[in-house]
């Protein structure tokens, strides 16, 4: 339903659907294996409208950027690949929904709205039932709709808890396949245990492994059950046969449904090789069952494999029960970090204090909040002055002082003091939201590693085919006699054993865990492209502001054109000082570069009034210029001041000096002519000098880049260990630094927080956006680090080392799980060892594959970085 | 026997040579996530 159906009675309709480019996730039901994933996103990719698609299979989640598709288009593409868009319902009370004249009205008002699948009205319990899709929807479009519908709501309106819909939908998926799986290891025990008396002396069971291993619980059974050995052997059969249906009808019914699906889309999967090895035992058994004389009349034994058939659901269930329990537990970050947030808040309401829901506080809001006690949503400080400590935002463990006007964070603990914030950023827009759906993004994404598997998987299972079609054609021509038995088993046994479920595995599992894992640590991945290539960097370059030093330079020096005087050593300054440093604050007053606070702070450090600039003009990394009173100022690096035709050679050796004890020199000018001189210099980091040196001891080559004069990035750079250093690099520098580095074939990491490094961020093969900085560098960049701390770059580089090892361990063992077992299935080992694979032993090897790819992945959990705090 | 041979031959040759062009030979449409930089 569009825009266009909206109710005719003159409400408005809900605001425009696609306009603009939207990235949404949403879950995606009926996907059992990588290759469903990989078809699912064919099938969006090719969506008219949709820029960009991706599916996961760890997550059951589909992310896709929509670019004029309408919502209904991606769910009817994802419908066309065979799957579903999972819903979600929840109720909204409507005030007076009870005597309202017609409900349907505001039915067909919620149906109109962008998400939403079904509306249902229930007067009597005054709300509406709305089913929508997650990641769609925008609760005040509900809102919106009741609204313009003519109907007041009762309470606001809340999309479900993501995590805790995540965890039910989990619970459902173990409880079915918990019962699924116990039918299937019944019938498959039993049917074993009534096989035994079936196992002739002629069965093909010498040859092989799973029957050496019975044949000494033969003997046991003949003795303590001989009453299963007088069965009549057709009954026997007949009876297996009717047990064996329900296991294939129920516990693996979804093996042949997602197989069927498969084949009509061209495309075969693990639930092909299953379902064909699992159908051709049935159909073989039941052949052999219901008319055995076609197989005596040959000479055959009319031998069954029911148990094979059971057993192999049973231990393939037991493999995606293991695997779902597994994936439950890479969610667990993101249920700890949206833990963080209190329950609840104490708003103020018509002047009453008033206790309610954190999720009812609306932007306006104001908000009480005691020592103590967690801020509920961002917003800034309107009384009280306390500490807050942020370390759950930014690592740092030091409180930060707050007062009125002071911005806070929701989900930060407020330690000293009461304060009353008024709330700005409430629901989905909050700091902590953000992160949330960073690291939602970055769990769901896929590496390019992933590509390969997917391209690997959808090729193989195709060959796979084939070779056991060729192998039970080999058998058949010149294999031992009874040749279509060995034929048969070896058939069942190669589709089986080649499930490429943990080729699947592999890639998502890891990344989950990593992405979640560095969530904890403060490294937010934008997603598993990032975490690839962050393993991969050879080269780190850092930014010098912001990054090696605090990014908070302090003046240390003025000096006028006239004379020089050194501020802390000859107190407060001569009048031409203070009225060169109030100009030069009045036009860096609306810069947004750090140099520029630390010149505005120190104007009114000394209590000077600023007069008013006009046509301000930045001019990126260089410096700024302004009108004050019809003079027209610049502020400025040496070269910018020379680049505006400014003579600064009485400038010169002051300029030297400053930059010789590490101190930026930043040039006035009033009307062309050089007006004086300031000095600023910026702290290094006290982790800096640790983290160089880890960096180095991780093989990487480290550069520092900077805007600065060479002087001074050199005396920074000498502090904290680095040797190569780029200076007086504008954004544009920066970037052709980096892609000189790539073009050597270097892969390159930059850490960076500034507007100015944006560009390089985003030009590198990897961008680190530092803790303290800005929005747009944490834009660019592929990895937001959440606090100052540059340590905190090396546990990034070290985390996706670590998943990127574990990815490839993963990839290696699933593909020589198959190089070895495949051939052993398809029986080339019989000829020299006599050995033969049983279709139940193919299953349980695949089942502990899959098994050993999701333990591998969780390994990460475990991750610490060398760095400690 | 050697008639069944042949005729199994056949089939599971012509099978699998099906299986392949079935699942594989089919054009496929353009490769998502098709690198457009970022």
């Amino acid at each position: 339903m569009t825009a266009a159906t909206a109710p005719s009675d003159g409400a408005p309709a809900p605001p425009a659907p696609g306009s603009g480019r939207r990235r949404v996730t949403f879950p995606v039901v009926g996907m059992s294996c990588a290759a469903c994933a990989s078809r699912i996103q064919r099938q969006l990719a090719t969506t008219p409208g949709v820029r960009d698609a991706a599916v996961n299979f760890g997550t059951t989640k589909a992310t896709v950027e929509l670019d004029g598709a309408q919502p209904r288009d991606v769910m009817e593409a994802v419908r066309e690949a065979g799957y579903d868009v999972g819903t979600d319902a929840i109720a909204v009370a409507v005030a007076d929904l009870r005597s309202a004249p017609d409900p349907s009205r505001l039915e067909r008002a919620i149906r109109a709205v962008r998400g939403v699948v079904a509306a249902v009205a229930n007067p009597a319990a005054e709300s509406v039932r709305v089913t929508y899709v997650p990641g769609f929807l925008d609760p005040r479009d509900v809102e919106e709709a009741v609204a313009a519908a003519g109907f007041v709501l009762a309470a606001p309106v809340a999309e479900g808890d993501p995590v805790e819909r995540e965890r039910l939908v989990r619970e459902r998926e173990v409880r079915d396949l918990t019962g699924k799986l116990v039918l299937a290891a019944v019938v498959a025990v039993a049917a074993m245990v009534a096989s035994m008396p079936l196992m002739g002396a002629e069965a093909v069971g010498s040859a092989d492994l799973l029957a050496r291993v019975l044949m000494p619980l033969d003997a046991a059974l003949r003795r303590g059950l001989p009453w299963l050995y007088a069965l009549d052997p057709q009954s026997l059969k007949i009876a297996l046969f009717v047990a064996t249906v329900p296991v294939m009808a129920w516990s693996g019914r979804g093996f042949y449904v997602s197989a069927w699906r498969g084949f009509q889309h061209r495309s075969a999967d693990m639930n092909t090789l299953i379902g064909v090895g699992t159908a051709a035992a049935m159909l073989y058994s039941a052949a052999a069952t219901f008319t055995p004389s076609v197989f005596t009349g040959a000479g055959l034994p009319a031998d069954v494999y029911y148990e094979a058939v059971s057993a192999i659901i049973a231990l393939i269930l037991l493999g995606r029960l293991l695997e779902s329990r597994a994936k439950g537990r890479t969610s667990e970050a993101m249920r700890r970090l949206l833990g963080l947030a209190p329950r609840t808040a104490r708003a103020l309401r018509e002047g009453v204090e008033v206790e309610i829901p954190a999720a009812e506080v609306v932007v306006g809001d104001i908000v009480l909040v005691r020592p103590g006690e967690k801020i509920p949503v961002d917003g800034v400080v309107r009384g009280g002055r306390t500490a807050v400590d942020e370390s759950m935002l930014t690592g740092e463990p030091m409180p930060v002082a707050k007062t009125a006007g002071d911005e806070v964070v929701g989900a930060t603990l407020n330690t000293t003091g009461a304060i009353t914030i008024e709330a700005t950023r409430v629901g989905r827009d909050t700091a902590l939201a953000q992160i949330v759906r960073l690291v939602e993004e970055a769990q769901g994404s896929r590496a390019p590693v992933q590509r390969l598997a997917d391209r690997i998987a959808g090729v193989f299972v195709p060959v796979v085919i084939a070779v056991a079609i060729a192998a039970f054609v080999v058998w058949f021509d010149v294999g031992p006699s009874p040749a279509p038995v060995y034929a048969t088993v070896v058939f069942v046994s190669v589709l089986i054993i080649a499930c490429p479920c943990a080729m699947g595995l592999a890639t998502p599992t890891a990344i989950m865990v990593g992405a979640g894992r560095g969530a904890e640590r403060g490294v937010l991945a934008k997603g598993g492209s990032a975490l690839e290539a962050a393993a991969g960097v050879d080269v780190i370059v850092l930014d010098k502001t912001g990054t090696i030093t605090e990014g908070r330079p302090a003046v240390t020096d003025v000096l006028s054109a006239l004379e020089t005087v050194d501020r802390t050593a000859s107190g407060p300054p001569a009048e031409p000082e203070a009225a060169m440093l109030r100009l030069a604050a009045a036009v860096e007053r609306l810069s947004e570069h750090p140099l520029a606070a630390a010149i505005v702070a120190a104007a009114a450090e000394r209590g000077l009034d600023l007069p008013e600039a006009t046509g301000f003009r930045a001019h990126e990394g260089r410096g700024a210029t302004a009108t004050i009173g019809g003079h027209a100022v610049a502020v400025g690096s040496a070269t910018f001041l020379i680049d505006l035709g400014v003579d600064v050679g009485p400038f010169t050796d002051a300029v030297d000096n400053l930059a010789a004890r590490a101190r930026t020199p930043v040039l006035v000018a009033v009307n062309g002519a050089p007006a004086g001189l300031i000095g600023l210099a910026d702290p290094i980091k006290p982790s800096a000098v640790a983290a160089v040196r880890a960096f180095r001891a991780m093989g990487l080559e480290v550069l520092l880049v900077t805007g600065d004069i060479r002087k001074v990035a050199i005396a920074v750079a000498g502090e904290v260990g680095i040797d190569d250093v780029e200076s007086g690099m504008l954004p544009a520098g920066k970037v052709a630094v980096i892609k000189r580095l790539q073009e050597a074939g270097r892969r390159v990491a930059m850490v960076g927080d500034g507007i100015n490094d944006a560009p390089a961020l985003a030009t590198a093969d990897v961008g680190l956006a530092i803790g303290t900085g800005t929005d747009v560098a944490v834009e660019a960049a592929d990895i937001a680090l959440m606090s100052g701390d540059l340590r905190t770059a090396v546990t990034a580089l070290e985390l996706a080392r670590r998943t990127m090892r574990v990815i490839r361990q993963n990839l290696f063992w699933a593909f020589a799980y198959n190089v070895v077992g495949i051939p052993v299935a398809a029986g080339l080992l019989y000829p020299v060892a006599g050995v033969l694979l049983s279709p139940v032993f193919a299953s349980a090897a695949m089942a502990f594959s899959s098994v050993f790819v999701v333990t591998n992945s969780l390994r990460l959990r475990r991750f610490t970085p060398s760095l400690a705090d | 026997m050697t008639l069944s041979k042949a005729v199994v031959t056949v089939a599971g040759l012509v099978a699998a040579v099906w299986v392949l062009w079935y699942f594989l030979a089919t054009p496929r449409p353009a490769r998502t996530r098709g690198g457009q930089p970022r």
